[in-house]
């Protein structure tokens, strides 16, 4: 019989089932894409479940998810501890740290990442309306995210943090001075992320541009090239030039609906 | 032989009639056109939300609502068709469409009342796309030529090349004395928007955050509502203060200075629209002078 190929991470799905098994998103509905081409991320089912590793997450309501994981011995998470809604108490926590203490402090990012192992179960969810985006990711890939933005990621994730590059980036970017990098090596991992609003992704052809509002701005696979771009426009009495970013592909770009302003103001 | 005119339909929202050509949703408004009205007890019209993917026609261009919480607008501008919005609601565009600026008379007062100085302009062809920061609704006006509507300041998102924009006194104000100091409250804005179809139809977009209600109001028909809840209204709708102290009889009651509820009466012919999230108006302080109330205490 003919396995479902889900539409959003490309997972092979047995046919009875509705939602993805390796992301959760329903099986059973159109892949919604507007005329331009951004694809909405799936709106995950209230209790659907889906596996990592030998875990399970299960998302949770629907203004502001909660993403509640049964872990297995063996298994891990890391992610800013403030996004830790409730746990067992017999969860183990650890940290990780991140290095580069002074540069993240000025970027306004956590020294520390926390760590939560298996057994038990622990729950996580921001602090606002919006969408959690499940991203599995493959051996070999590398994928950039906007600060503040990742819930959790499974301990398979190879960590790191970039420079946003370019003096224009630093100030008007809107991003933040640095991005989350997320690498799998020989095996996959997940990668949890929670988008301000509605979140959209789309697929860049290699060369392709494409402008956004820097506070848009999610993630981005790390072949895209980003780019602060001034736009020749007036915006205010005393004010000239908007700050976009340019997306050049090849690769994905996800972006928020809710975004916030940082120095395009 | 006998020529048959396409059936059309008039939609119970936008009040535009089009033809019935069998799709789900208003092509002048994005509202769902297989749903029953939702009307509460009072009166009160709940506006559909624009469905996902929904398509809305202007000019020779398209506008494509998508997402639930925060909803964004994608227009498929013609290369004829053009947009004005304000710069921090842009969220992404093609290389190809042009952007340039739009100055608006009245720069020091619109800068005082923290509005925009500057609009922007986007001309097709190309894709262009605009969304808020609050969770909430997109709400589509569609405008037959010389019609208008009045929108309180900071929920306009975009609108198309050919709807005028004015602005004006808002005049709802009221002040209020601590000590030596006078303190000037607009509750509704200072300012007030009108957007008028110039010449052929137009396409409004607002942004309401919650969710959004409305009603018709008759001649002389009276509503109350927070000053903060209204987001558009038709111009023959016209609004004053209404002050209401419960307790309130004696001038030194302190329920003059603390107790007092602050609306806005609206009062037909007219539609009016509201949201359920809003800002409260400032209780504090024994109100000295406004611009025109009517007073109950209870």
């Amino acid at each position: 019989m003919d396995r479902i190929e889900c539409q959003w991470c490309k997972a092979q799905n047995e046919p009875e089932r509705t939602s993805c098994d390796t992301c959760g998103a329903p099986l059973d509905k159109r892949n919604l894409v507007t005329d331009s081409g951004w694809s909405e991320a799936p709106r995950l089912r209230d209790m659907t479940e889906f596996r990592f590793s030998n875990s399970t997450c299960q998302v949770e309501s629907e203004i502001v998810p909660v993403a509640e994981l049964a872990l297995s011995p063996g298994d891990a998470v890391f992610f800013e501890h403030h996004v830790m809604l409730w746990k067992e108490p017999a969860v183990p926590m650890a940290a990780m740290n991140t290095g580069g203490g002074m540069k993240r402090t000025l970027g306004g990012m956590p020294h520390i990442l926390s760590i939560a192992q298996g057994p038990g179960r622990i729950a996580f969810s921001r602090d606002a309306t919006g969408e959690i985006v499940v991203l599995p990711l493959h051996p070999g890939m590398e994928l950039d995210v906007r600060e503040h933005a990742f819930l959790i990621g499974t301990h398979s994730l190879n960590y790191s943090f970039v420079r946003i590059k370019g003096l224009t980036n630093l100030l008007h970017g809107g991003s933040g001075m640095y991005m989350d990098r997320f690498i799998t090596q020989n095996y996959p991992g997940l990668l949890l992320l929670h988008g301000y609003g509605n979140v959209f992704q789309k697929t860049l052809q290699p060369g392709e541009k494409m402008l956004i509002e820097p506070g848009g701005f999610l993630y981005k696979d790390s072949t895209v090239a980003m780019n602060t771009i001034q736009m020749d426009i007036k915006t205010g009495m005393l004010r000239r030039g908007m700050y976009l970013a340019e997306m050049t592909g090849p690769g994905r770009v996800g972006i928020q609906s809710m975004y916030v302003h940082h120095g395009s103001e | 032989m006998t020529s048959y005119a396409p059936p059309t339909y008039t939609c119970p929202y936008c009040r535009m009639v089009n033809n019935d050509d069998g799709s789900t949703t208003c092509p002048r408004c994005g509202a769902p056109v297989d749903i029953r009205l939702r009307i509460s007890n009072s009166g009160w019209c709940k506006q559909p939300a624009i469905r996902d993917m929904a398509r809305l026609r202007f000019s020779r261009s398209t506008c494509q609502i998508s997402g639930a919480y925060v909803p964004v607008a994608e227009m498929q501008l013609h290369d004829d068709d053009w947009v004005y919005f304000s710069h921090h609601v842009l969220l992404h565009t093609e290389p190809r469409v042009r952007m340039d600026s739009l100055r608006m008379q009245g720069g020091w007062n619109r800068i005082m009342a923290g509005m925009p100085l500057i609009m922007m302009r986007a001309q097709g062809p190309g894709f262009v796309a605009f969304s808020a920061d609050h969770p909430g609704e997109v709400l589509a006006i569609p405008l037959e030529p010389n019609q208008g509507v009045d929108v309180v300041e900071h929920q306009f998102l975009v609108a198309t090349g050919n709807v005028g924009y004015q602005w004006h006194n808002s005049n709802i104000w009221y002040t209020t004395r601590s000590g030596d100091e006078t303190e000037w409250h607009y509750p509704v804005g200072r300012f007030i928007d009108r957007f008028i179809a110039q010449g052929m139809p137009g396409l409004l977009l607002l942004h309401a955050p919650g969710n959004a209600f409305v009603r018709d109001l008759g001649h002389g028909e009276r509503i109350l509502i927070q000053p903060g809840g209204l987001i558009w209204k038709d111009p023959s709708v016209q609004m004053f203060l209404h002050f209401e102290y419960p307790r309130g009889q004696y001038w030194f009651s302190s329920a003059r200075w603390q107790a007092k509820s602050i609306w806005l009466t609206l009062q037909g012919p007219g539609r009016i629209a509201i949201k359920s999230v809003f800002e409260q108006p400032e209780l504090n302080g024994s109100v000295v002078r406004n611009s025109g109330a009517t007073t109950q205490f209870w």
